[in-house]
């Protein structure tokens, strides 16, 4: 049976990582063998999960639940070995100074070995990852913009040959809703509903997927009227001040739902969680997400 | 002349606060440039220069100083860049065309970091203003920033292009395996193999048509870098606050240092909402007819007072060197200069400007 592949993504700032965190969990807990991926030089989860590393092998965090970190050239690495199979040869292609500035130059490439690696179980191609449940932390719109792009964008400059036919062929599973599902992470703020609403749109357009948002830390419990007007009366001047200033969020908050849900009907919300327990914070959530 | 660099992973509200920091210099009396990426494209909205690439005066000011502002356009800077390296035009025009020179100008990681540098520089060399605010692109690490110049000279700075440039054969292919020893040729092979030989004619015309701005990139980079160190050039660190974005300050921190940079402050931005007083007690009981916002209240303090303790410990261990400062979240989008100013107001206050 193929993988199920998750990516989320998100402007900055949103909780990205802590919700893909959230999703993993909830898969693994679910019996999925689930793969938490990060992409990047370095580790936000080995401090998040306090691991002694993370690398491009899985660590395992609890049962049924791996993260690793991976880079273009950890990906690209791990393919070539897979393709070459002879590690003396694969030594001598790793350790040529043509090899490395082809690696630094040509465009796009780490993040399609990226995500030839993501898709390498149902194309049925490259080193196995046998996982049935494989999230993809995509660190920012932008990069996310470019890890989505580079199939194509290598399929246009390399038009023969296996190399673009590789990249046409990562490009299809990625548009497959039954393999590929994509998660737009989002505060009830204007700034990243406003990208949000860009990205959805994006999406959309250029690739044909629809992705699903997720409203992060989401005032959940709605109050009426009366709580707020009782709190003018009360003595101490900063719960009259919070009292005015929560009314005002819970407006905004419900007119920022108003406006993602206009894209995606189906948007799920998270709520704060008022902890600094990382695990605890998970649990939360990962109780939440449908 | 002064700069002040200010870093920090996506979403922590750099833009705005590099624009802020920069009114704020303004409002003091200092000539200053903001430079600002703006992937968002949303500053420029708020600045009201819409459209204009190059640095322009800010419209609706009215400070001691003067507040100008630019919106860094990376294709432009770059190939402008290339231009100038290029000794010969045809040459440039040549690599303008290069499909992998179109891709690297503007999406090779580190691209933006360089041109964002490129446009320092050449503001820092006019000698123009008084202080320059440069707003950095986005990275995962905000430490990705200053390793971006460096990874890009090593592009050009391998032996690489001197192979390329020095092979006499008439095809490219030809000129690539003459040069090439058993090993390379062997290498070659393999990622012929698996790439198809397209992308590697491209990747020889590129290296030959660099050849001539390589030398230049270098002795740029080396010049970028003697004004990054340059005790006059002050960063600052834009977090948000939470645990593991702790973590990955005090790295980063470490790294600038270990560099020879210059700290001058770490912003913990949106650390808590305007409402709180961390003076003001908990009431005993729940007024009556709100019990449950008082429930939320309640849990919100409880919650600031633990970040409190956590941002206590943090600020202590790092006072000696530099100055830790916290903003609260104002909780409305910043769309104008006056709300700019609202927030150059909350700086002042919480750190005493620069």
């Amino acid at each position: 049976m193929n993988p199920e592949i998750f990516f989320v993504t998100g402007k900055g700032g949103v909780g990205k990582s802590t919700v893909a965190a959230a999703l993993a969990i909830k898969k693994a807990k679910s019996g999925r063998k689930t793969l938490l991926v990060e992409i990047g030089d370095q580790s936000f989860y080995k401090d998040f999960f306090s691991l002694s590393s993370v690398g491009h092998e899985p660590t395992m965090v609890q049962e049924n639940f791996s993260v690793a970190l991976w880079t273009g050239q950890s990906c690209l690495r791990e393919y070539i070995l897979h393709l070459i199979k002879v590690e003396t040869l694969y030594k001598l292609f790793f350790e040529n100074a043509v090899m490395r500035a082809f690696i630094n130059v040509a465009p796009a490439l780490p993040e399609l070995a990226i995500m030839g690696k993501a898709t390498s179980g149902p194309r049925n191609h490259g080193p196995k990852l046998p996982f049935d449940c494989i999230i993809i932390d995509c660190y920012a719109t932008g990069h996310f913009a470019a890890l989505m792009g580079a199939p194509v964008g290598m399929a246009e400059i390399v038009k023969v040959g296996p190399m673009g036919e590789q990249s046409r062929s990562i490009d299809r599973v990625l548009r497959d809703p039954r393999v590929c599902q994509y998660f737009i992470v989002c505060l009830p703020e204007e700034l990243p509903v406003r990208e949000t609403e860009e990205l959805f749109d994006q999406l959309k357009a250029n690739y044909g997927i629809t992705p699903q948002i997720i409203l992060n830390k989401f005032n959940t419990k709605s109050l009426s009227e009366a709580e707020f007007v009782a709190a003018e009366a009360c003595s101490n001047a900063e719960f009259r001040e919070f009292s005015k200033q929560h009314r005002m969020l819970q407006g905004m908050h419900l007119e920022m739902r108003t406006r993602v849900m206009g894209r995606d009907p189906t948007t799920q919300t998270l709520p704060m969680v008022w902890s600094h327990e990382v695990m605890q914070v998970l649990e939360v959530l990962a109780a939440r997400l449908k | 002349m002064k700069i002040l660099v200010c870093v920090g992973n996506g979403g922590v509200g750099k833009t705005t606060l590099a624009a802020a920091m920069g009114v704020l210099a303004a409002k003091q009396g200092a000539k200053v440039l903001v430079l600002t990426i703006d992937p968002a494209k949303r500053l420029a909205t708020t600045l009201g220069i819409e459209g204009s690439k190059d640095i322009c005066k800010v419209p609706g000011q009215s400070y001691k100083g003067e507040l100008y502002a630019s919106i860094v356009d990376h294709k432009k800077t770059f190939d402008d860049f290339v231009l100038r390296a290029a000794a010969k035009s045809e040459a440039a025009k040549k690599l303008f065309n290069n499909k992998l020179y179109q891709k690297l100008s503007t999406s090779l990681s580190g691209s933006q970091d360089f041109t964002a540098l490129e446009k320092l520089y050449s503001a820092y060399e006019s000698g123009e203003f008084d202080l320059i605010v440069l707003d950095t692109p986005p990275a995962k690490h905000a430490i990705d920033f200053l390793n971006a110049p460096q990874k890009l000279s090593s592009l050009f700075n391998d032996k690489v292009a001197r192979w390329f440039r020095e092979s006499k054969s008439n095809s490219t292919r030809g000129r690539l395996m003459n040069i090439f020893n058993a090993g390379t040729k062997q290498v070659m092979n393999i990622l012929e193999n698996i790439t198809g030989s397209e992308l590697l004619r491209q990747l020889a015309d590129f290296f030959m048509s660099i050849e001539q701005w390589q030398e230049k990139l270098e002795e740029r980079i080396t010049r970028v870098h003697r004004m990054l160190v340059d005790p006059e050039t002050k960063f600052c660190l834009i977090t948000s606050f939470d645990q593991a974005k702790l973590v990955e300050a005090e790295y980063f921190f470490t790294e600038l240092r270990k560099g020879g940079y210059h700290i001058n402050s770490i912003i913990m931005n949106r650390s808590h909402p305007e409402w709180l007083n961390l003076h003001e007690a908990l009431p005993a009981e729940a007024p009556v007819g709100s019990k449950n916002l008082f429930a939320l209240y309640k849990e919100e303090k409880e919650f600031y007072a633990c970040r409190e303790r956590i941002h206590a410990t943090f600020a202590k261990k790092h006072e000696a060197q530099t100055k830790v400062i916290r903003l609260p979240d104002i909780n409305r989008p910043i769309s104008d200069l006056l709300g700019l100013e609202v927030m150059a107001e909350i700086i002042r206050a919480q750190g005493d400007g620069q």
